[in-house]
């Protein structure tokens, strides 16, 4: 009991310490990479410290829904994250059907972000609340496909499960359903976590910001509350697309040194996704607005051919 | 271990099958790209794939003459023939975006359908027992073909076209490869000299499209010119 606690503890403060770091990372190299200096890795930091000792203002048009989301949104998000498998196959929690928890209770702070982008009745705000939902309407059906495939090749849609599965079965990458799975979930993880195909987060001109045009009405602990769990959302898919598919150095179970090497091992696959990440952000332009279906219909495609091809072979 | 993973038939299956799959999602890419010198990029990505798999069939089932339809398609179409479009479309000042008849969206779905048909097709040549590779790899040359018709009649454009053309005959060499372990080779030969021949005949075909009727676009060739 104690060490299910503790498992718990140290897979909680991982996700809440490593996620702001993720992100600084990201930016600095991309700053790098574009010849800038760049904020400082740890900047996200020190910018949700900022944030949480500044006092807020709430428009006058705001109901309980614009302070509700920031909470509902952090806690569905890290509640999604406790049920991914980080370091070792074992997630601290596994409810309510694994998989499908966890892309639900990340639909979950989504919907609620929009209402409050539609709450505080600026145009902004509603203009960036029906993209937000264009777009996950979209990412949604192809993520749902993605993660199909890999609970049929795993035969449970717990996260455990599939996680233990990817780990005894490292071939299993190799198989064309998991190929289109991963590449379907990539595209998916680009258009949800905002990065530049889709969405610029560096930007605040209203002809193209998605998520910081429903956001605009934050201030303060608020502000700081959403953007943390933005962060912890690109973690946790980051995390999920890694487990999934690349199992290398995962943990069968919970041991002292065993830990640390999982925790290296994750550190090591999460740097490598994030300078993909980066190679695809300064190497693409920002899609039109009416050009993001394309891409989410490659996505979809994908997807579905990865749920057919399992049941082909 | 690596040794012994030389010498495994199922594993070099295993590997045959990753690259098909890369070189059907790169088609895939083909139909989703919109811009042209990028559908050159992904032409060249596909065929470096395609003659990967060549070299991994000719390695495990030890037919030495697959190498050089291997090398051969990788010195004329991940090299010349990209090159030789890619210096088309900066002499010609092109208008660098494709558009499509039908919109992207709906022609990548219509993609992933004809390659269901293209499993469904193969799964008809394929016998339990029979021994070999690339099961996988003839589903994959069939949706490549597929895709390849599609996407001919769905470019306005004749470079375009004749991209698709040239991706319509990858697929043709996946499923040669594929299916018997490479064609004799003097008909390998043929084959890609007439793919080189054929590039650089059209490349002047559509330069001679353009001079005369000022533009590309093939629906103008109906009109008749005085």
């Amino acid at each position: 009991m104690i060490e299910r606690l503790i498992e718990s503890g140290a897979q909680l403060f991982l996700l809440l310490a490593l996620a702001p770091l993720v992100t600084g990372f990201i930016r600095k190299l991309k700053a790098k990479l574009q010849t800038r200096r760049g904020p400082g890795i740890v900047q996200p930091y020190r910018d949700l410290g900022k944030l949480f000792r500044k006092s807020m203002v709430i428009p006058e048009t705001a109901s309980w829904i614009f302070t509700a989301t920031p909470w509902i949104l952090f806690f569905s998000t890290v509640l999604a994250g406790m049920m991914i498998p980080m370091v070792t196959a074992e997630a601290p929690l596994g409810l309510f059907g694994g998989a499908l928890a966890v892309i639900y209770l990340l639909g979950l702070g989504r919907f609620f972000l929009a209402l409050s982008g539609l709450d505080t009745g600026t145009s902004f705000g509603g203009l960036g609340s029906s993209r937000e939902m264009t777009i996950s309407a979209l990412a949604e059906p192809a993520l749902m496909l993605a993660i199909f495939t890999v609970a049929i090749g795993a035969g449970s849609t717990s996260m455990s499960e599939i996680a233990r599965t990817a780990i005894e079965q490292h071939w299993r990458f190799f198989a064309p359903a998991q190929m289109f799975a991963f590449a379907a979930l990539a595209l998916v993880l680009i258009a949800e976590t905002g990065h530049i195909p889709v969405d610029n987060p560096a930007t605040h001109l209203e002809l193209t910001m998605i998520h910081e045009a429903m956001i605009l009405e934050y201030s303060g602990p608020y502000l700081a509350l959403v953007e943390w769990a933005a962060s912890i959302k690109q973690l946790v898919l980051m995390t999920l697309l890694i487990n999934c598919f690349w199992p290398l150095g995962l943990q069968p179970a919970w041991s002292g040194f065993g830990a640390l090497w999982g925790i290296g091992w994750l550190l090591a696959k999460l740097l490598f996704l994030s300078c993909a990440i980066v190679l695809l952000e300064t190497t693409n332009a920002k899609m039109r607005l009416f050009r993001i279906p394309e891409l989410l219909a490659v996505a979809f495609t994908l997807g579905s051919l990865a749920l057919v091809s399992t049941f082909l072979f | 271990m690596l040794m012994r993973l030389l010498f495994d038939l199922q594993f070099g299956d295993r590997i045959v099958t990753l690259l098909a799959a890369l070189v059907l999602v790169l088609q895939i890419a083909m139909v989703a790209q919109g811009w042209i010198v990028a559908h050159i990029r992904i032409f060249a990505a596909q065929s470096f794939f395609l003659s990967m798999i060549a070299a991994t069939i000719a390695w495990y089932n030890h037919a030495p003459h697959i190498y050089i339809a291997a090398v051969l398609t990788l010195v004329v179409k991940v090299i010349l023939v990209p090159i030789l479009f890619e210096r088309l479309v900066v002499r010609m000042e092109i208008q660098r975006e494709i558009e499509p008849i039908v919109n992207v969206p709906l022609s990548v779905l219509i993609s992933g359908g004809l390659t269901l048909v293209g499993y469904v097709v193969a799964e008809s040549f394929y016998r339990p027992g029979a021994a070999g590779l690339g099961h996988n790899a003839l589903a994959v040359a069939i949706s490549l073909f597929l895709i390849g018709f599609f996407t001919m009649i769905n470019r306005r454009k004749a470079l375009a076209q004749v991209l698709a053309l040239l991706s319509l005959e990858n697929g043709l060499f996946l499923a040669a490869i594929s299916l018997t372990y490479g064609m004799p080779l003097i008909v390998e030969l043929g084959v890609l000299f007439d793919v080189l021949v054929a590039a650089m005949v059209l490349g002047i075909l559509v330069y001679r499209i353009r001079e005369t009727v000022e533009s590309m676009d093939v629906s103008r060739l109906r009109r008749l010119r005085g």
